[in-house]
């Protein structure tokens, strides 16, 4: 069984106050953390997972600048085999050029896998795009929002996929196929310190991202960045914890959900 | 003139009111409204449409991302091409769209939330909801959309005084992927949306060892104590106290949201409960855009200011 997982590393804002700049042409990531993405966490376990069982190998690959090699440094922490880094430095935003990127790559160097694994979504730009969409340009089948691997054989996976409302259903799909992973489809293991320092001596192979590029074209113009618009929001309490409390108390009896 | 194509978005023989947010999109854009039916008895206006294509197919095949490349080759062979496809950014929304996009090659633009009309600039958010992107499509032929629920719904007011209805055969079915069956649901202990009072906790909770405090606290305000994805994910709470698109839609009286950021898919979960109060660190949490009242702070220092205040009385 031989899985190649594509993992991408993000700059991560959830806590993070994100500054839109020249006149909304930019964003500073500069100050925010970096991390590997939330749910390639998850398809880099999966796929180790699925080659301890099964046997075969996992393969990294990152499509980024040259710091994306830490998450390949982490998948191989993880158990991944190799890691490969098609090296572009400024971001691609567009998932249809990555994903042409992608399938030049897999083409030019013969890569055979399979199955490849990506996250549902990235977390930067939340498109939920790349892994479907390369999936066709390869011509093989896809499911996406799989939380679940029932069965592998041969020559197909069933797989669960998560619907709405804690719903979900089983499909079989054939092999070699594309599968983005949903959180919570497994318990990513720690990585410790140690172990990326021993995986980094592991060689990983960087390419030059022009080489894929060759009449690709983005057909998507990012004009600028906003804030959401601002709603009434939220009224806030008192900023000293045991006032705000209290009134909180007050707010909870006056809508008679606490005496 | 050009038309959108929206492929329906249908599950178990519904017609889901995402399909709304759909419709309001092409009517502001000003395009004709075309969409493409499985058979089936679906509930649904049909009065929207300019032109109604009823698939001769099983929903199940219909909803297969393998299929849907063809089904849109003979649909433009019959009815020329369209100027956008459009799909609601459901699970198996999502999925077909970014399949069909590679199919095609064509742009796709996913989970679009607003548009500027003169510009033709679409908008979607990024980085957890804290900005959003404006995007114009430069390309020639037609792109894939999908569009977030809720957004146009508003805007699906127009009918059109004929609607033509066609059948289609479909195109040889694909089988390489094929429909075991739904999963049946686990038996549940409680159920959130039964209660009036939500004591909800996210991420921000960081570790497991913190979430018997929250039940505590639950316990002595008789609330009872829901969460996010990530809480659930790591299965510090069961599946069945998931609040959010694919856990429960809630709408108690009181939702206190603690450590939650306030993603989308998360929102659309519980926007509509009649008071929301948010406690997090980060004062542009997007929650706080949704909720009645905020706390700026520590959601543990609250917590454990709340416990004391409660024991003291
Ligand atoms: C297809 C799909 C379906 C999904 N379905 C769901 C769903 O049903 N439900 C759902 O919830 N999500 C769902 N998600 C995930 C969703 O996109 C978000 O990732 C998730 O809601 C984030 O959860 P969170 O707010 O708890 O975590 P984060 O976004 O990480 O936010 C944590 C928040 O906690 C705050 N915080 C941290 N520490 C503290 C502290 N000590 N005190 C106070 N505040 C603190 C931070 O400032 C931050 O705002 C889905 C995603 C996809 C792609
Ligand atoms: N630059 C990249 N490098 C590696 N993997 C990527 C990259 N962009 C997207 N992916 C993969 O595609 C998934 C979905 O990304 P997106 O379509 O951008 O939301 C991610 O979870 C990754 O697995």
């Amino acid at each position: 069984m031989n899985i190649v997982v594509f993992t991408k590393r993000v700059a991560a804002a959830q806590e993070e106050e994100l500054k839109i700049v020249r006149d909304g042409e930019d964003l500073d990531i500069s100050k925010l953390p970096f991390k590997v993405n939330d749910w390639d966490n998850y398809a880099v376990e999966e796929a180790v997972k699925t080659v301890e069982k099964f046997g075969g190998q996992v393969t990294a690959i990152s499509l980024g600048d040259k710091e994306s090699d830490e998450v390949l440094r982490r998948s191989i922490a993880m158990g991944a085999k190799e890691g490969l880094l098609i090296r572009k430095d400024d971001p691609i935003f567009d998932p249809a050029v990555r994903a042409n990127v992608a399938f030049n790559f897999i083409k030019k160097h013969n890569i055979v896998f399979d199955a490849i694994f990506t996250g549902v979504q990235a977390e930067d730009d939340q498109f939920g795009v790349f892994g479907g969409y390369l999936a066709a340009l390869l011509k093989i089948p896809f499911a996406s929002m799989v939380i679940g691997i029932d069965e592998w054989k041969t020559d197909h996976v069933v797989v669960k996929r998560e619907l709405e409302g804690g719903m979900s259903e089983r499909v079989r799909i054939g092999i070699p196929c594309v599968l983005s992973i949903q959180t919570g489809i497994n318990e990513p293991r720690y990585v410790s310190i140690m172990g990326i320092r021993k995986a980094s001596q592991v060689e990983r192979k960087v390419f030059d991202g022009s080489e894929y590029m060759e009449n690709i074209r983005s057909s998507i113009e990012l004009l600028r960045w906003s804030y959401p618009p601002k709603k009434e929001g939220a009224k806030l309490l008192s900023a000293d914890i045991d006032s705000a409390c209290r009134e909180l108390l007050e707010i909870l009896k006056e809508k008679g959900v606490y005496q | 003139m050009s038309y959108g194509l929206i492929v329906a978005d249908v599950r178990k023989g519904t017609f889901d009111e995402r399909n709304l947010d759909l419709i309001g999109f092409c009517n502001i854009l000003e395009v004709d409204a075309y969409i493409l039916l499985p058979k089936g008895d679906y509930d649904v206006d049909l009065s929207y449409f300019k032109r109604v294509i009823r698939l001769n197919m099983e929903e199940a095949d219909f909803l297969n991302p393998l299929n849907i490349g063809a089904i849109v080759e003979k649909t433009i062979e019959k009815f020329g091409r369209p100027s956008i496809i459009i799909f609601s950014s459901s699970s198996s929304g999502m999925e077909m769209a970014s399949y069909l996009a590679g199919y095609f090659n064509v742009p796709i633009i996913t989970d679009i939330n607003g548009l500027s009309k003169e510009e033709k600039v679409f908008f979607k958010s990024c980085y957890s909801e804290k900005v959003y992107a404006h995007l114009r499509l430069k390309n020639e032929g037609f792109s894939v959309l999908t569009i977030r629920s809720g957004s146009f719904k508003q805007h699906a007011n127009k009918k059109c005084e004929v609607t033509e209805t066609e059948e289609m055969d479909p195109p040889t079915l694909s089988e390489k992927r094929s429909f075991l069956g739904y999963v049946e649901e686990e038996k549940q202990e409680i159920d959130i949306t039964k209660a009036n009072f939500l004591i909800s906790i996210g991420r921000g909770v960081g570790k497991k060892e913190e979430i018997a405090g929250y039940e505590e606290l639950a316990t002595l305000l008789k609330a009872t104590l829901s969460a996010s994805r990530p809480v659930i994910d790591k299965q510090w709470l069961p599946k069945e106290r998931q609040v959010g698109t694919s856990g429960k839609t809630v709408k108690p009286k009181v939702y206190l949201a603690m450590g939650i950021s306030g993603a989308f898919q998360h929102i659309a979960g519980m926007k509509d409960s009649e008071c929301i109060i948010a406690v997090n660190k980060d004062p542009e949490a997007p929650i706080f855009q949704y909720a009645h009242y905020g706390i700026i702070g520590d959601m543990h220092k609250v917590r454990d200011k709340l416990k004391e205040l409660l024991k003291g009385l």
